[in-house]
């Protein structure tokens, strides 16, 4: 098991790890947890690597099986959000053990029609370490499945200062920006505060509860928390930083925060989940440019685009077809970010290249939602593709030619329906336009 | 051109929010009034829900006024109370922007 996080299960044992609608969960309970997670793993007597869908959020439970699954050298793919999408991404990593956690307490299922590992994982064996599996939108629509080392990961977290300062999760437990919170503030020996779902007025009631100081967040988020009035009237005197990514940042938005939380200190973060969450520097505090300050990291811009290299970045993609092309031979991971080079080595983030639509941080393919929608009777053809909005960032919008008698306003509604429950929430297109024809072919209709 | 008064606002924003409910399975929405929160506290809206109900008004508005208006921008996100917290105070908000495009 990771040294820093032994250390911190016997220095924090009466400290609080996790605060959430579940409960408290100190430290010592934590280990407690973890070392029961570690003999129902040891309990199966698995001859080999085996790889586990973890289905949970930052609960307790599911913290503790991260770090037991770490320990015992398995691969563990993290699921949250929406269920519909969880048997393609089960089916994608060839998960042959489902652990579903509900705050303290676990299940544990095998899946038996998955009797073999992927060669990714067995490479990961290889080294003696554990492998995390990540997902990002693929561009056919089908999840893809990002393969890392989990041991190099928690090692990078090695060495921090500690800290009582409470943090908010915010970001999903299978999101590397929700990994990276969770192990930065379990490193420092802090406490994760965990909302009940991620609604303002909920997130701002957990923060003010539990005195929360530092808030990692999407600008999306910090503007509808702005919009939804939470922030006047919740005491969030505590709170001392924000730290803000996944989307570019509106000049307009930080400077009505920076009015609305004046003794608050902004820090803007940059990650992939290929890369990881790298250390970075603002010039000032009103100023939206970046700079990299980590020694894990190597950037440079090529053609206005962000190209990283560093010690964390994934061993690869499980289908090695899907996105092959964002590395070059030499290592080097091209985001898709269009970004502006500033003074003094900064940079600013302009938004994505290409197709992929970021809805308040969180990112997909218009060809995912375009096999949905394709797939509603009285649906002739589809194009979608996103438009700036001024409170979510990007919006969702589906351009829909309809068969000649369809009832548009009825046909809406089914879209928008088959996209709620296939898909998660951020995907569901919130405008549907009727066009009269889309531009050049990306699926065909089969039926 | 049609009028579009206060009172159509808040008729037409009431009208999108009971068929928005009926899609959501929030039947709730349907008894709304003009002191029904949009988004926040008690509200039944979370924000896809909010800018999916702002890009069905948009759609109406311009079929119905022939003109096309964007709800959300830099001048309502900036504002001290947010149109976007009440029925109420998003058809003031609507009845601004209308009256703007057709000058």
């Amino acid at each position: 098991m990771s040294d820093w996080f032994v250390q911190r299960l016997e220095e924090r044992a009466a400290g609080f790890a996790l605060r959430g609608p579940w409960g408290d969960c100190t430290y010592a309970e934590l280990g407690r947890l973890t070392a029961a997670a570690r003999a129902d793993i040891r309990a199966l007597a698995l001859d080999g690597p085996s790889v586990f869908a973890l289905v949970g959020e930052h609960e307790p439970a599911a913290v503790a099986w991260l770090f037991a699954l770490a320990a015992e050298g398995h691969a563990v793919a993290p699921l949250a959000g929406n269920l519909a999408e969880h048997p393609g991404k089960l089916a994608e990593v060839g998960a042959q053990w489902i652990v579903t956690v509900a705050g303290f307490g676990w299940k544990l299922l095998p899946r038996m029609s998955e009797p073999s590992v992927h060669p990714a994982f067995l490479r990961l064996r290889e080294r003696g370490h554990a492998g995390l599996v990540l997902f990002s939108s693929g561009t056919s629509g089908r999840p893809k499945a990002m393969v890392q080392d989990l041991t190099v990961l928690l090692d990078t977290f090695a060495g921090r200062r500690p800290n009582r300062l409470p943090v908010l999760a915010l970001l999903g437990f299978d999101h590397i920006g929700g990994l990276n919170t969770l192990f930065a503030t379990l490193a420092a020996g802090s406490t994760l505060v965990v909302p009940a779902d991620r609604s303002p007025p909920v997130v701002a009631a957990a923060m003010a509860r539990h005195r929360v100081a530092v808030l990692p967040a999407s600008p999306t988020f910090l503007n509808l928390l702005l919009a939804s009035g939470e922030a006047g009237t919740r005491d969030l005197g505590a709170l001392r930083v924000i730290t803000y990514g996944t989307e570019p940042m509106p000049e307009g938005l930080l400077g009505r925060l920076r009015r609305a939380f004046p003794a608050v200190r902004f820090i803007q973060t940059f990650g992939t989940s290929e890369t990881g969450i790298a250390r970075t520097e603002s010039p000032d505090a009103s100023s939206t440019f970046i700079r990299f300050a980590d020694p894990l990291l190597e950037w440079k811009v090529v053609d206005a685009e962000l190209w990283l290299r560093s010690r964390t970045q994934i061993d690869g993609y499980l289908n090695p077809q899907e996105g092959a092309d964002r590395f070059t031979a030499d290592g080097w991971f091209r985001t898709g970010d269009k970004v502006e080079l500033g003074p003094d080595g900064t940079l600013r983030i302009l938004g994505r290249l290409g197709e992929a639509i970021n809805v308040g941080g969180e990112k997909l393919m218009p060809a995912e939602v375009e096999a949905v929608i394709l797939g509603v009777p009285a649906v002739v053809d589809c194009r979608v593709r996103g438009e700036a909005h001024a409170l979510i960032g990007q919006a969702v919008v589906a351009d829909v030619v309809a068969a000649p008698a369809a009832d548009q306003e009825a046909l809406r509604a089914s879209i928008r329906a088959a996209c709620r429950r296939a898909l998660a929430a951020h995907k569901v297109p919130t405008r549907v336009l009727f066009v009269d024809a889309v531009g050049g072919p990306r699926l065909k209709k089969t039926r | 051109m049609s009028v579009f008064n206060r009172e159509a606002a808040v008729r037409l924003i009431l009208l999108r929010l009971a068929r928005l409910g009926a899609e959501l399975g929030k039947p709730a929405l349907a008894q709304a009034d003009e002191q029904t929160r949009l988004f926040g506290e008690a509200s039944h809206l979370d924000s896809i829900g909010l800018v999916t109900l702002m890009s069905d008004l948009e759609e109406d508005i311009h079929r119905a006024c022939g003109v096309r208006i964007v709800i959300a921008d830099e001048r309502a996100m900036s504002r001290l109370t947010s149109p976007f917290r009440r029925v109420g105070l998003l058809a003031d908000h609507l009845v601004e922007l209308v009256a703007a495009a057709q000058a």
